[in-house]
């Protein structure tokens, strides 16, 4: 692949490379002073993630913007990675050459699209201030560090080397660092705050990339730092080879003139993906291409026919051509659970929800679409919401209103979940953010500036679906606070101010204080179940307490049973008061009597979780009297839990076909417990 | 004349009657509860001897089995002693003062002023008590008055002064106290054939320019908007004791409508002592919806809350009269509503030169 780069490049050429530069430095990302600082430290941070991914490092990524000369619009920009470094004589090409890079033609999803990456920021550096960019570089095989001034010769597309030497590299504790690359470079630019932000970018990049440890050491001088919420790798993708639903014509023609294949059927089983050796032969009778022909010796109309074929305009019987779907495992969703973790690390709120459909196809190309929400305090709830928007874990930050996740969002009515939103179109407004992500190995932008998504009624309809799946958690989550808040209040009157009129009331009129408990009887006439779920920094356990209350003239007789997640790898301890597991995720105990005016408390804790992982229990109930704050338990979707339990046992192989988790299943009863976990740990592993 | 006010013992045991009411439910096991009249249109009705519109017999009961209604009966606690409070110490508060005073009562403290002036005023219809019995006096300052009546104010320092309404004042005419009752002032001698309340402060500055009052022989009183309690009682005092007519002069829309009839049937808010304070003889004088055709006066659309507000007189039984009801039609009809100082359309001297004696002739009075 590299050497079709490196062909191009050279056709690249013939123009002179600043001359092209300056044409195309609006789509390459440097058309302000704000947004050029924006696009170096993307160019500088997208490579230490991608080369990371690679080399499966768990990224740790350090950024460091210092302003050099105020009134000219000098910066520094300094960025360190851990990454596996780049070998000594291989800097002047990833640094210095335009173009170079495998990524250009393969078919998978990665960061960059385009090719020009890096070496655009040291041109730019160059252009504005006339200065190199500095590298350091170690890989993990040599003892030093290669250090070099790289610099460009514009009329030969080459890299000019200068200053090289080696030396030990030290952190900055001493210890030596044994691998990892690090860029200084100096451009006019201009570091501003807000959406459009160096901040925000990383901010944004941290949250799709859970993986990834990133600190950030603003112009001022302030330390911004998003640790790393998970250790697992993202999936290494693969690449695959094209489908015919998503080909250009001159891609086509130049996989044809490259071609070394003998025969065409063979050409387009060897090429395409999605294609049978009866989609082969039945392609080309359409196409009136023998299927003896030579790849290399097709003629132009023959380019064009096949086309024609590939897309359904010429027809086998009336019908087009029958090709499969390419194959998905080229993609790399974040995931849901990791979305969460990641919206929390950034987003300091109490409720997350996420969703990530399955892969499917557009146009011959596989995507997938994620979506996030995170509600609650600390966000402003008379602004439009904060959107999120990210093409293969690449935040997005210009033209939203062009884009085509944005346009998704605005075509859900929000308010039917629990947000305002005037007249039911537009930016919902509300105390959250809403995060969609976009996974394809070919992802269409509406321009070259690769900022906003292309339309495409598939994926809409895809994103759409995705983000009214995850509006239903957020209902359930409000109307479960607003029952939260009912009980609350409930318990408040009984609490505070009952007991306050009656002594009120007896010192006005000079009598002693009555006793209250036939009126909070008469007030509450109720059972009251509270939950309570908190995570123990000290301890790093979550700590579940349920408290039932038996408000009523009457001895009340219960099973309790509450969801917890067993199958996320929890183990629960301290649990005082006994009970017995009743499913997989749904322990039990039984209360014989709770006299009137008695409180029962049970108590546990869960270990194996991480902060933010378990927010929210779901406490269940059977008995005659209906326990406010509690669900009555649906017997049949137990039974339905049981079943897929003993399906599961029979069936251990069957692992990539995970079954819904048991707060899914409870999910559904007619009073549906409100819960936003089910669709957080619904995903699987 | 009648004396309302109530000596402090007769307010402390009316007081605790609210108090013991909801002591005794306590005790049997319930929940507290307080007892008042339904303060809505649906509960108002005509007082034959009185003239009036007074509360009926539909009462609604608080009771402390929500948070919100438990917490006003614990304000209501806690307004009770504090009323207790002052009356031992022969001292008085303003509304606003017992709102701050309230940031001290934790759980029974106030949201807003509101909640705190809705309370004084739930206080005085359970009690029948008048809030001036409560210590409690109101934030709202009086109307402007002005014309050849006299009267006398006992000021501060509990002199007399004898005080002419054209002569002893300056353009913007004598200020009405907030306390207009026999121990703060006295009515001594008029020469005015009438009384004219006007809504708003350019009319009432227009008339006294144009010296209205001393050409028609009257007496001009601003309400300014929705009158106060001593706006009206003065107002029903001066035409009490003096026998003299009233005649209301308002904008033309639906807001000015309920004016008029708080002044001469009784507010739907306090009419537990409508009889105090409304003027069963007044006349609404205009801007009628007629005066809307019958002038060509410059109008505004009616707007759909102007339109509710129509609607909502038309089944209110203090409009329940023919005129009345065909007044509210009419506007509905035309959909349109004028400001009295649309009159200026034919220049600064037409409401005193016209449009005021043509109106008053129809009653006889110029």
């Amino acid at each position: 692949m590299s050497g079709t780069a490196e062909r191009m490049a050279k056709n690249q050429k013939q123009v002179a490379i600043s001359e092209f530069f300056e044409k195309n430095k609006h789509f390459l990302g440097f058309d302000s002073l704000t947004r050029s600082l924006i696009t170096a430290v993307k160019e500088a941070v997208d490579n230490s993630l991608d080369a990371c991914e690679e080399a499966r490092i768990l990224p740790e990524i350090r950024v460091q913007i210092t302003k050099i000369d105020d009134k000219k619009n000098i910066v520094e920009l300094k960025s360190e990675d851990n990454g596996p470094g780049i070998p000594q004589r291989s800097i002047e090409k990833v640094f210095g050459q335009l173009l170079f890079g495998s990524r250009f033609h393969a078919i998978r999803q990665s960061r960059g699209q385009q090719g020009i990456g890096i070496t655009g920021v040291v041109m730019y550096s160059q252009l504005t201030t006339g200065r190199k960019t500095h590298v350091r570089s170690k890989i993990a095989t040599e003892a030093s560090a290669a250090i070099v001034d790289i610099g460009l010769d514009t009329r030969k597309n080459k890299a000019t080397k200068s200053n090289e030497t080696r030396e030990i590299w030290e952190r900055p504790d001493g210890s030596l660092k044994e691998h990892g690359l690090e860029v200084t470079t100096r451009m006019k630019a201009k570091y501003q705050k807000g959406r459009q932000s160096v901040y925000q970018y990383l901010r944004m990049t941290s949250i799709v990339n859970p993986h990834a440890d990133i600190t950030f050491v603003d112009p001022e001088g302030q330390t911004h730092h998003w640790p790393r919420v998970t250790e697992r790798l993202p999936t290494k993708v693969e690449s695959i080879k094209p489908h015919p639903h998503g080909i250009h014509l001159g891609t086509l023609q130049r996989m044809c003139t490259e071609s070394t294949d003998s025969r065409m059927t063979v050409f387009l089983r060897n090429n395409f993906s999605g294609m049978s050796t009866r989609a082969a032969k039945e392609l080309l009778e359409v196409a009136e291409i023998s299927e003896k022909a030579k790849p290399k010796s097709l003629k132009p109309e023959q380019y064009r026919a096949l086309l024609e074929a590939f897309q359904g305009e010429r027809t086998l019987n009336n019908k087009p051509v029958k090709l499969l779907n390419p194959p998905t495992n080229c993609l790399s969703p974040i995931e849901e659970l990791l979305i969460k973790k990641g919206l929390s690390k950034t987003i300091d709120s109490r409720f997350v929800t996420t969703m990530t459909r399955s892969p499917t196809v557009t146009q011959g190309n596989p995507y997938q679409v994620e979506v996030g929400l995170i509600f609650g305090e600390g966000m402003l709830a008379d602004k439009p919401v904060e959107v999120l928007r990210f093409a293969n874990r690449v935040p997005l930050m210009y033209q939203q209103g062009g884009c085509l996740l944005t346009k998704a969002i605005e075509s859900v009515d929000w308010r039917q979940y629990g947000l305002d939103q005037a007249g039911g179109r537009g930016v919902p407004k509300g105390p959250a953010a809403i995060l969609v992500h976009l996974a394809s190995t070919n992802v269409q932008f509406t321009s070259e500036a690769k900022e906003a998504l292309a339309d495409n009624s598939e994926v809409l309809d895809e994103t759409r679906k995705a983000l009214l799946e995850m509006g239903r958690g957020l209902r359930k989550h409000l109307e479960k606070k607003k029952k939260m808040a009912k009980t609350q209040e409930k318990f408040e009157l009984v609490n505070d101010i009952i007991p306050a009129i009656a002594e009120k009331s007896a010192q006005i009129l000079g009598r002693p204080v009555p006793e209250l408990a036939g009126s909070i009887t008469k007030i509450m006439s109720a059972v009251i179940a509270e939950s309570e779920t908190v995570w123990n920094k000290e301890t790093k356990k979550t700590e579940v307490s349920i408290t039932l209350f038996n408000y009523t003239s009457r001895a009340r007789s219960y099973t309790l049973l509450a969801s917890w997640p067993e199958r996320e790898g929890a183990a629960m301890e301290n649990n005082n008061t006994g009970g017995r597991k009743e499913a997989t995720g749904v322990w039990a105990w039984k209360l014989e009597t709770l006299d009137p005016g008695q409180t029962f408390v049970i108590k546990y804790t869960l270990s194996g979780l991480e902060k933010g992982d378990w927010t929210d229990t779901d406490v269940f109930f059977r008995g005659s009297q209906d326990v406010i704050g509690a669900t009555k338990m649906d017997e049949k979707l137990l039974e339905e839990i049981r079943r897929q339990e003993a399906v599961r046992t029979t069936d251990e192989e069957e692992t990539s076909v995970e079954s819904k988790d048991v707060a899914e299943v409870l999910a559904e009863p007619e009073v549906p417990p409100p819960t936003g976990q089910q669709t957080l740990f619904g995903g699987g592993e | 004349m009648m004396s309302r006010t109530h000596t402090n013992e007769e307010t402390k045991i009316a007081l605790h009657e609210v108090v013991a009411e909801m002591y005794d439910k306590i005790v049997k096991g319930e929940a507290p509860t307080m007892t008042l009249p339904v303060r809505t249109k649906t509960n108002i009705a005509f007082d034959e001897k009185l003239g009036v519109y007074k509360y009926g017999k539909k009462r609604s009961t608080r009771d402390a089995t929500s948070l919100g209604s438990a917490k006003q009966l614990l304000r209501a606690l806690h307004v009770v002693e504090f009323i207790e409070e002052m009356i031992d110490a022969g001292k008085s508060s303003t509304l606003r003062e017992m709102y701050y005073i309230s940031e001290a009562w934790g759980l029974g403290k106030f949201g807003s002023q509101n909640e705190s002036n809705n309370l004084a005023e739930d206080l005085e219809v359970v009690t029948k008590c008048l809030r001036e019995d409560f210590k409690l006096r109101p934030e709202e300052d009086g109307a402007r008055m002005i014309g050849n009546l006299t009267l006398r104010e006992r000021n501060r320092r509990g002199e007399w002064m004898r005080i002419n309404a054209r002569d002893d004042v300056g353009d913007s005419g004598y200020g009405v106290p907030y306390n207009v009752e026999l121990e703060k002032i006295e009515l001594l001698e008029h020469d005015i054939k009438f009384i004219m309340a006007i809504e708003t402060g350019g009319m009432f500055d227009r008339l006294i320019e144009n010296g209205f009052d001393e050409d028609f022989n009257c007496g001009l009183l601003h309400l300014k908007g929705q009158p106060a309690r001593s706006t009206r009682r003065i107002l029903k005092r001066m035409s009490e004791e003096w026998d003299l007519p009233v005649v209301v002069f308002l904008d033309g829309d639906p807001w000015s409508f309920r004016i008029f009839a708080s002044i001469a049937y009784g507010a739907i808010k306090t009419a537990h002592i409508s009889e105090y304070l409304a003027t069963p003889s007044a006349t609404y004088l205009g801007i009628t919806a007629d005066d809307i055709m019958a002038y060509d006066l410059p109008n505004d659309d009616l707007s759909p809350r102007d339109v509710e507000a129509l609607k909502a007189e038309l089944s209110d039984p203090r409009f329940a009269d023919p005129w009345w009801q065909e007044q509210i039609n009419m506007m509905l009809e035309l959909g349109k509503k004028a400001e009295q100082q649309s009159l200026a359309k034919y220049g600064l001297d037409f409401v005193t030169d016209t449009y005021l004696p043509e109106k008053l002739a129809d009653l006889g009075l110029a």
